[in-house]
């Protein structure tokens, strides 16, 4: 077909559009996926028992707070992703909760006794901890990417990575409540490990899911 | 020199953010115009970097066309508009390439690929058309059946299938694609009974 008769025939389809409608979409699937895991986290998991415990100790807070950031920090970054040639601050910013965790593992470290070190990181809760982050994201990591098909991500496993990060940032948040592991060395090792597994997860997905 | 290249590519710029932002509210007139505008552009930029036939580099350009269309709700009306329409047409063609290397089975020498086999470039000459359509959908078939066959126009072929002219010449070019890709993938067709008389 003749290209001109394709663009008058594209032309002859136009509907408005509202401005911000991707955005929309998008923060409507992390929602509905954020309700999921609220809700199964309620269901099956539970706040731990002593859960104002938390604003006593910072590496407590940071337990929490981290994930949270990580995951409203790669929400723009997810959207830029989706848009051809889109660009966001998020993206460097992100690198802030590493730097956050980094030092705060560093100062555990200097503040513990050194025998301490592998007791604390084992803790008692490796497979809970690894099985329930991964499980709890998955609601949140099914919404984005629902949404994110009607974006246009130039690298699409590069976005379903990014959604893994805010679907594991948030569900980590939320898994942090239930989770009585208090050493920084614990959350510090396998939540991220949880994290990555998710990221991957994303980016498997994203690859064949997020084509146009 | 430079800054006159630069202020020629802001003005441009500056027309077709104007002109898309109008096409999104709905100016039919608008974008026309905008992708009247666009294409030459696009068209440049994909034979540059794809390098293959000038039919291959036409599909690429309606594909990004279309893409461009389909995905118009993710640019933003703050955003600038040329990159966001390079980066479409990049897409689609490293994607095209892709699944040209995919439909690609047997290499003989690798020169093959430079000779343009003319008989395969348009299925439509293809002797066993009727064979190449049982791979299409009915409504499919039926378009290029009524469209390169009977000599309907896309209005016409629409009409019957309670379809807009446009809807059909979208479906049409996904179609005839469709079967570029088998004809020159010279998948052998079965027989099935799918096959019309």
């Amino acid at each position: 077909m003749n290209t001109d008769d394709l663009i008058a025939s594209i032309g002859a389809e136009l509907k408005p559009s509202r401005a911000g409608l991707l955005t929309a979409w998008v923060v409507r699937g992390v929602i509905v996926g954020l309700v999921v895991t609220a809700v199964s986290f309620a269901a099956f998991w539970g706040m731990r028992p002593d859960v104002s415990v938390i604003w006593s100790d910072p590496a407590l807070i940071a337990k929490s707070a981290l994930p949270l950031l990580l995951g409203a920090l790669a929400l723009p970054w997810m959207l830029a992703e989706a848009r051809p040639a889109g660009k966001s601050w998020s993206a460097a910013a992100s690198t802030v909760v590493l730097i956050l965790l980094g030092l705060i593992i560093l100062a555990t470290l200097y503040l513990t006794p050194s025998q301490q070190w592998w007791v604390q990181m084992m803790g008692h809760s490796i497979s809970i901890c690894l099985k329930s982050i991964p499980v709890l994201s998955a609601p949140i990591l099914a919404g984005s990417l629902i949404a994110l098909r009607r974006g246009a991500p130039e690298h699409p496993a590069r976005c379903g990575a990014v959604a893994g990060l805010v679907a594991a940032g948030f569900g980590a948040a939320i898994y942090s409540l239930f989770c009585i592991e208090d050493s920084p060395l614990f959350y510090g090792v396998w939540y991220t490990l949880s994290i990555l597994f998710v990221t991957s997860i994303g980016a498997i997905a994203g690859r064949s899911l997020l084509r146009w | 020199m430079d800054d006159e290249l630069e202020n020629m590519g802001s003005a441009k710029e500056a027309r077709w953010a104007v002109l898309l932002r109008q096409s999104l509210s709905g100016d039919r007139v608008a974008y026309v115009q905008f992708l009247t505008d666009i294409a030459p552009v696009l068209r440049g930029i994909i034979r540059a970097r794809c390098g293959g036939t000038s039919d291959e580099s036409e599909d690429l350009l309606q594909d990004t066309l279309i893409a461009i269309h389909q995905k118009r709700h993710t640019w933003r009306q703050t955003d600038a508009v040329g990159p966001w329409i390079y980066a479409i047409a990049r897409y689609k063609v490293v994607d095209g390439q892709r699944k040209r290397r995919r439909n690609r089975i047997v290499a003989f020498d690798g020169t093959e690929d430079r000779v343009p086999d003319e008989t395969l470039a348009d299925p439509s000459l293809r002797g066993d058309l009727n064979t190449l359509l049982a791979h299409l959908d009915d409504t499919a078939a039926t378009i290029v059946r009524d469209v390169k066959l009977n000599g309907l126009t896309a209005e016409e072929a629409g009409a019957k299938l309670n379809m807009t002219g446009g809807a059909v010449r979208v479906a049409l070019h996904r179609a005839m694609a469709k079967l570029s890709a088998i004809a020159q993938h010279d998948v052998r067709p079965k027989m099935s009974n799918k096959e019309r008389k």
